[in-house]
Protein backbone atom coordinates (compact mmCIF):
# COMPACT_ATOMS: atom_id res chain seq x y z
CA UNK A 1 0.00 0.00 0.00
CA UNK A 2 1.26 3.43 -0.85
CA UNK A 3 1.89 5.46 2.30
CA UNK A 4 -0.18 8.59 2.69
CA UNK A 5 0.65 11.67 4.68
CA UNK A 6 -2.30 13.16 6.53
CA UNK A 7 -2.60 16.87 7.18
CA UNK A 8 -2.25 16.13 10.88
CA UNK A 9 0.86 14.09 10.25
CA UNK A 10 2.32 16.79 8.06
CA UNK A 11 1.75 19.45 10.70
CA UNK A 12 3.16 17.26 13.43
CA UNK A 13 6.21 16.48 11.37
CA UNK A 14 6.68 20.11 10.54
CA UNK A 15 6.43 21.05 14.18
CA UNK A 16 8.94 18.44 15.25
CA UNK A 17 11.32 19.52 12.51
CA UNK A 18 10.88 23.18 13.37
CA UNK A 19 11.48 22.63 17.04
CA UNK A 20 14.50 20.44 16.43
CA UNK A 21 15.90 23.17 14.19
CA UNK A 22 15.28 25.80 16.82
CA UNK A 23 17.26 23.98 19.47
CA UNK A 24 19.79 22.08 17.42
CA UNK A 25 21.68 24.92 15.85
CA UNK A 26 22.68 26.64 19.01
CA UNK A 27 26.35 26.69 19.93
CA UNK A 28 27.64 24.71 22.88
CA UNK A 29 27.81 26.53 26.23
CA UNK A 30 30.21 29.46 25.97
CA UNK A 31 31.40 29.03 29.56
CA UNK A 32 33.47 26.12 30.78
CA UNK A 33 31.25 23.85 32.83
CA UNK A 34 32.82 20.66 34.12
CA UNK A 35 32.24 17.44 32.21
CA UNK A 36 29.16 15.52 33.31
CA UNK A 37 27.59 18.57 34.93
CA UNK A 38 24.45 18.40 32.80
CA UNK A 39 25.26 21.74 31.17
CA UNK A 40 24.85 20.43 27.62
CA UNK A 41 21.38 19.03 28.19
CA UNK A 42 20.26 22.05 30.19
CA UNK A 43 21.52 24.35 27.44
CA UNK A 44 19.52 22.48 24.81
CA UNK A 45 16.42 22.74 27.01
CA UNK A 46 16.87 26.50 27.34
CA UNK A 47 17.08 26.74 23.54
CA UNK A 48 13.93 24.65 23.20
CA UNK A 49 12.12 26.83 25.74
CA UNK A 50 13.08 29.97 23.80
CA UNK A 51 11.55 28.37 20.72
CA UNK A 52 8.49 27.46 22.80
CA UNK A 53 8.02 31.06 23.90
CA UNK A 54 8.08 32.20 20.27
CA UNK A 55 5.79 29.35 19.26
CA UNK A 56 3.19 30.21 21.90
CA UNK A 57 3.13 33.80 20.65
CA UNK A 58 2.33 32.48 17.16
CA UNK A 59 -0.21 29.99 18.53
CA UNK A 60 -1.95 32.73 20.52
CA UNK A 61 -2.32 34.84 17.38
CA UNK A 62 -4.35 32.03 15.80
CA UNK A 63 -6.63 31.53 18.81
CA UNK A 64 -9.55 33.49 20.25
CA UNK A 65 -11.30 33.97 23.58
CA UNK A 66 -10.32 31.68 26.44
CA UNK A 67 -7.93 29.76 24.23
CA UNK A 68 -5.97 32.94 23.49
CA UNK A 69 -5.92 33.79 27.20
CA UNK A 70 -4.48 30.36 28.00
CA UNK A 71 -1.90 30.77 25.23
CA UNK A 72 -0.70 33.95 26.93
CA UNK A 73 -0.56 32.23 30.33
CA UNK A 74 1.38 29.28 28.96
CA UNK A 75 3.80 31.59 27.15
CA UNK A 76 4.47 33.34 30.47
CA UNK A 77 5.14 29.97 32.08
CA UNK A 78 7.59 29.05 29.32
CA UNK A 79 9.45 32.31 29.87
CA UNK A 80 9.75 31.45 33.57
CA UNK A 81 10.95 27.93 32.72
CA UNK A 82 13.60 29.27 30.35
CA UNK A 83 14.86 31.60 33.07
CA UNK A 84 14.89 28.86 35.69
CA UNK A 85 16.82 26.41 33.51
CA UNK A 86 19.17 29.18 32.40
CA UNK A 87 19.94 29.69 36.08
CA UNK A 88 20.87 26.02 36.36
CA UNK A 89 23.24 26.37 33.40
CA UNK A 90 24.96 29.31 35.10
CA UNK A 91 25.28 27.37 38.36
CA UNK A 92 27.45 24.78 36.67
CA UNK A 93 29.61 27.42 35.02
CA UNK A 94 27.94 27.57 31.63
CA UNK A 95 26.47 30.43 29.64
CA UNK A 96 22.87 29.81 28.60
CA UNK A 97 21.84 30.59 25.02
CA UNK A 98 19.95 33.78 24.30
CA UNK A 99 16.65 33.80 22.43
CA UNK A 100 16.89 34.43 18.71
CA UNK A 101 14.84 37.14 16.98
CA UNK A 102 11.19 36.12 16.71
CA UNK A 103 11.38 36.21 12.92
CA UNK A 104 13.99 33.45 12.91
CA UNK A 105 11.68 31.11 14.77
CA UNK A 106 8.58 32.16 12.83
CA UNK A 107 9.94 31.06 9.48
CA UNK A 108 10.44 27.54 10.86
CA UNK A 109 6.93 27.13 12.26
CA UNK A 110 4.08 25.50 10.32
CA UNK A 111 1.41 27.75 8.85
CA UNK A 112 -1.40 28.17 11.37
CA UNK A 113 -4.47 28.93 9.29
CA UNK A 114 -7.06 27.74 11.76
CA UNK A 115 -7.50 27.25 15.48
CA UNK A 116 -7.25 23.51 14.91
CA UNK A 117 -3.84 24.02 13.23
CA UNK A 118 -2.69 26.08 16.20
CA UNK A 119 -3.83 23.51 18.75
CA UNK A 120 -2.11 20.68 16.87
CA UNK A 121 1.11 22.66 16.82
CA UNK A 122 0.66 23.44 20.52
CA UNK A 123 0.13 19.77 21.31
CA UNK A 124 3.26 18.73 19.42
CA UNK A 125 5.27 21.48 21.10
CA UNK A 126 4.14 20.52 24.59
CA UNK A 127 4.73 16.82 23.94
CA UNK A 128 8.28 17.71 22.93
CA UNK A 129 8.79 19.77 26.07
CA UNK A 130 7.41 17.03 28.32
CA UNK A 131 9.76 14.54 26.72
CA UNK A 132 12.77 16.84 27.16
CA UNK A 133 12.13 17.24 30.88
CA UNK A 134 11.43 13.53 31.46
CA UNK A 135 14.72 12.72 29.74
CA UNK A 136 16.33 15.28 32.02
CA UNK A 137 15.14 13.32 35.05
CA UNK A 138 17.16 10.36 33.87
CA UNK A 139 20.24 12.18 32.62
CA UNK A 140 20.88 15.10 34.97
CA UNK A 141 23.32 14.31 37.78
CA UNK A 142 22.36 16.79 40.48
CA UNK A 143 19.40 16.61 42.90
CA UNK A 144 18.58 20.30 42.46
CA UNK A 145 18.60 19.92 38.69
CA UNK A 146 16.24 16.96 38.96
CA UNK A 147 13.93 18.83 41.36
CA UNK A 148 13.59 21.66 38.85
CA UNK A 149 13.14 19.22 36.00
CA UNK A 150 10.40 17.30 37.82
CA UNK A 151 8.51 20.46 38.72
CA UNK A 152 8.70 21.86 35.20
CA UNK A 153 7.72 18.50 33.69
CA UNK A 154 4.52 18.67 35.75
CA UNK A 155 3.90 22.21 34.45
CA UNK A 156 4.42 21.09 30.86
CA UNK A 157 2.07 18.14 31.34
CA UNK A 158 -0.56 20.56 32.59
CA UNK A 159 -0.02 22.86 29.62
CA UNK A 160 -0.51 19.83 27.40
CA UNK A 161 -3.69 18.95 29.32
CA UNK A 162 -5.05 22.43 28.68
CA UNK A 163 -4.33 22.01 24.97
CA UNK A 164 -6.20 18.68 25.01
CA UNK A 165 -9.17 20.33 26.72
CA UNK A 166 -9.21 23.30 24.33
CA UNK A 167 -9.26 20.82 21.44
CA UNK A 168 -12.39 19.25 22.92
CA UNK A 169 -10.85 16.06 24.33
CA UNK A 170 -10.19 14.81 27.84
CA UNK A 171 -7.51 16.79 29.67
CA UNK A 172 -5.77 13.58 30.75
CA UNK A 173 -6.19 11.00 27.99
CA UNK A 174 -3.34 8.63 28.91
CA UNK A 175 -2.13 7.00 32.16
CA UNK A 176 1.52 7.55 31.22
CA UNK A 177 2.47 10.94 29.80
CA UNK A 178 5.65 10.19 27.94
CA UNK A 179 5.87 13.11 25.55
CA UNK A 180 5.94 10.68 22.65
CA UNK A 181 4.76 12.34 19.46
CA UNK B 1 -6.29 -8.28 16.44
CA UNK B 2 -4.59 -4.91 16.44
CA UNK B 3 -3.58 -2.78 19.39
CA UNK B 4 -4.74 0.80 19.62
CA UNK B 5 -2.19 3.57 20.17
CA UNK B 6 -3.63 3.96 23.68
CA UNK B 7 -3.09 0.27 24.47
CA UNK B 8 0.46 0.44 23.16
CA UNK B 9 1.22 3.50 25.29
CA UNK B 10 -0.28 1.92 28.40
CA UNK B 11 1.73 -1.22 27.84
CA UNK B 12 4.88 0.78 27.28
CA UNK B 13 4.38 2.79 30.46
CA UNK B 14 3.59 -0.08 32.79
CA UNK B 15 6.08 -2.28 30.99
CA UNK B 16 8.88 0.21 31.46
CA UNK B 17 8.40 0.00 35.20
CA UNK B 18 8.23 -3.78 35.16
CA UNK B 19 11.19 -4.30 32.87
CA UNK B 20 13.32 -2.13 35.09
CA UNK B 21 13.23 -4.94 37.62
CA UNK B 22 12.69 -4.74 41.37
CA UNK B 23 13.95 -1.60 43.04
CA UNK B 24 16.61 -1.81 45.72
CA UNK B 25 15.74 -1.60 49.41
CA UNK B 26 16.07 2.18 49.67
CA UNK B 27 14.12 2.66 46.47
CA UNK B 28 11.46 0.23 47.62
CA UNK B 29 10.52 2.43 50.57
CA UNK B 30 9.96 5.35 48.24
CA UNK B 31 7.96 3.25 45.79
CA UNK B 32 5.84 1.90 48.66
CA UNK B 33 5.05 5.48 49.61
CA UNK B 34 3.92 6.25 46.07
CA UNK B 35 1.94 3.03 45.85
CA UNK B 36 0.02 3.91 49.01
CA UNK B 37 -0.94 7.28 47.54
CA UNK B 38 -2.01 5.72 44.22
CA UNK B 39 -4.16 3.20 46.06
CA UNK B 40 -5.76 5.99 48.06
CA UNK B 41 -6.63 7.80 44.83
CA UNK B 42 -8.06 4.64 43.27
CA UNK B 43 -10.17 4.00 46.37
CA UNK B 44 -11.45 7.58 46.29
CA UNK B 45 -12.49 7.37 42.62
CA UNK B 46 -14.12 3.97 43.17
CA UNK B 47 -16.14 5.32 46.08
CA UNK B 48 -17.06 8.47 44.15
CA UNK B 49 -18.32 6.39 41.21
CA UNK B 50 -20.44 4.23 43.50
CA UNK B 51 -21.97 7.38 45.05
CA UNK B 52 -22.40 9.30 41.78
CA UNK B 53 -19.99 11.92 43.14
CA UNK B 54 -18.16 12.17 39.81
CA UNK B 55 -19.38 12.15 36.22
CA UNK B 56 -19.16 8.53 35.14
CA UNK B 57 -16.91 8.78 32.07
CA UNK B 58 -14.41 11.04 33.84
CA UNK B 59 -14.44 8.89 36.97
CA UNK B 60 -13.82 5.72 34.99
CA UNK B 61 -11.01 7.37 33.01
CA UNK B 62 -9.20 8.62 36.11
CA UNK B 63 -9.76 5.36 38.00
CA UNK B 64 -8.37 3.43 35.02
CA UNK B 65 -5.24 5.55 35.11
CA UNK B 66 -4.76 4.97 38.84
CA UNK B 67 -5.07 1.23 38.33
CA UNK B 68 -2.39 1.36 35.63
CA UNK B 69 -0.11 3.33 37.96
CA UNK B 70 -0.68 0.78 40.73
CA UNK B 71 0.07 -2.08 38.36
CA UNK B 72 3.29 -0.42 37.21
CA UNK B 73 4.48 0.34 40.74
CA UNK B 74 3.70 -3.19 41.90
CA UNK B 75 5.77 -4.52 39.00
CA UNK B 76 8.63 -2.21 39.90
CA UNK B 77 8.51 -3.47 43.49
CA UNK B 78 8.74 -7.07 42.32
CA UNK B 79 7.42 -10.14 44.04
CA UNK B 80 8.54 -8.99 47.48
CA UNK B 81 6.02 -6.18 47.39
CA UNK B 82 3.56 -4.75 47.84
CA UNK B 83 3.32 -3.95 51.52
CA UNK B 84 1.79 -0.53 51.01
CA UNK B 85 -1.62 0.02 52.44
CA UNK B 86 -3.91 2.75 51.28
CA UNK B 87 -5.00 5.33 53.81
CA UNK B 88 -8.72 5.02 54.56
CA UNK B 89 -10.39 6.39 51.43
CA UNK B 90 -13.28 8.11 53.16
CA UNK B 91 -11.18 10.12 55.61
CA UNK B 92 -10.89 13.69 54.40
CA UNK B 93 -12.75 13.05 51.17
CA UNK B 94 -16.07 14.85 50.74
CA UNK B 95 -18.50 12.86 48.61
CA UNK B 96 -21.48 15.16 49.27
CA UNK B 97 -21.59 16.72 45.79
CA UNK B 98 -19.61 16.41 42.58
CA UNK B 99 -17.99 19.76 43.27
CA UNK B 100 -17.00 18.85 46.81
CA UNK B 101 -15.55 15.55 45.64
CA UNK B 102 -13.62 17.29 42.85
CA UNK B 103 -12.13 19.63 45.46
CA UNK B 104 -11.11 16.69 47.67
CA UNK B 105 -9.71 14.71 44.76
CA UNK B 106 -7.74 17.76 43.62
CA UNK B 107 -6.05 17.92 47.02
CA UNK B 108 -5.20 14.21 46.88
CA UNK B 109 -3.79 14.55 43.37
CA UNK B 110 -1.68 17.55 44.37
CA UNK B 111 -0.29 15.75 47.39
CA UNK B 112 0.56 12.77 45.20
CA UNK B 113 2.28 14.87 42.52
CA UNK B 114 4.26 16.70 45.21
CA UNK B 115 5.38 13.36 46.63
CA UNK B 116 6.47 12.13 43.19
CA UNK B 117 8.57 15.28 42.87
CA UNK B 118 10.21 14.60 46.23
CA UNK B 119 10.95 11.02 45.21
CA UNK B 120 12.24 11.97 41.76
CA UNK B 121 14.66 14.42 43.34
CA UNK B 122 16.39 11.84 45.51
CA UNK B 123 15.66 8.51 43.79
CA UNK B 124 18.76 6.98 42.25
CA UNK B 125 17.48 4.08 40.16
CA UNK B 126 18.02 5.57 36.72
CA UNK B 127 15.84 2.95 35.04
CA UNK B 128 12.74 4.05 36.93
CA UNK B 129 13.10 7.83 36.85
CA UNK B 130 11.52 8.39 33.44
CA UNK B 131 8.52 6.05 33.94
CA UNK B 132 7.88 7.51 37.39
CA UNK B 133 8.03 10.94 35.81
CA UNK B 134 5.42 9.89 33.26
CA UNK B 135 3.05 8.89 36.09
CA UNK B 136 3.69 12.18 37.89
CA UNK B 137 2.87 14.02 34.66
CA UNK B 138 -0.41 12.13 34.41
CA UNK B 139 -1.28 13.18 37.97
CA UNK B 140 -0.59 16.79 37.03
CA UNK B 141 -3.04 16.39 34.14
CA UNK B 142 -5.64 14.95 36.52
CA UNK B 143 -5.41 18.23 38.42
CA UNK B 144 -6.39 20.07 35.22
CA UNK B 145 -9.32 17.70 34.63
CA UNK B 146 -10.60 18.30 38.17
CA UNK B 147 -10.17 22.08 37.89
CA UNK B 148 -12.35 21.79 34.79
CA UNK B 149 -15.06 20.12 36.88
CA UNK B 150 -14.80 22.99 39.35
CA UNK B 151 -15.04 25.56 36.55
CA UNK B 152 -11.85 27.22 37.70
CA UNK B 153 -8.74 28.42 35.90
CA UNK B 154 -7.02 25.30 34.56
CA UNK B 155 -3.50 26.51 35.34
CA UNK B 156 -3.32 27.02 39.05
CA UNK B 157 -0.28 25.07 40.18
CA UNK B 158 2.37 27.75 39.78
Amino acid sequence: MRPTLTRRGALGGAAALALASCGGGDPPPAGKPRAGSGAGLLTSIVALEHAGVAAWAAIGEALRGDARRYARSIREREIAHAERVAGLVRRVGGTPPQARPASEYARLFPRLNTEADALRFARDLEERLVRAYLEGLRLLPDDDQRRATAEIAADEAQDLAVVHALAGGPAAPQPFVTGTL
Amino acid sequence: MSLSRRQVLIGAGAGALGLAGPAGAAGSDQLERLLGLERRLAAAYEAALSRDAIERSLGELLLGHEREHIRGLEQALGRAGPRATAPPPKVGVDFTTRRSFARSALELERETVDTYQDVLTTFHDDRLLQPLGSIMACGAQHEVALLGVLGEDLLQRN
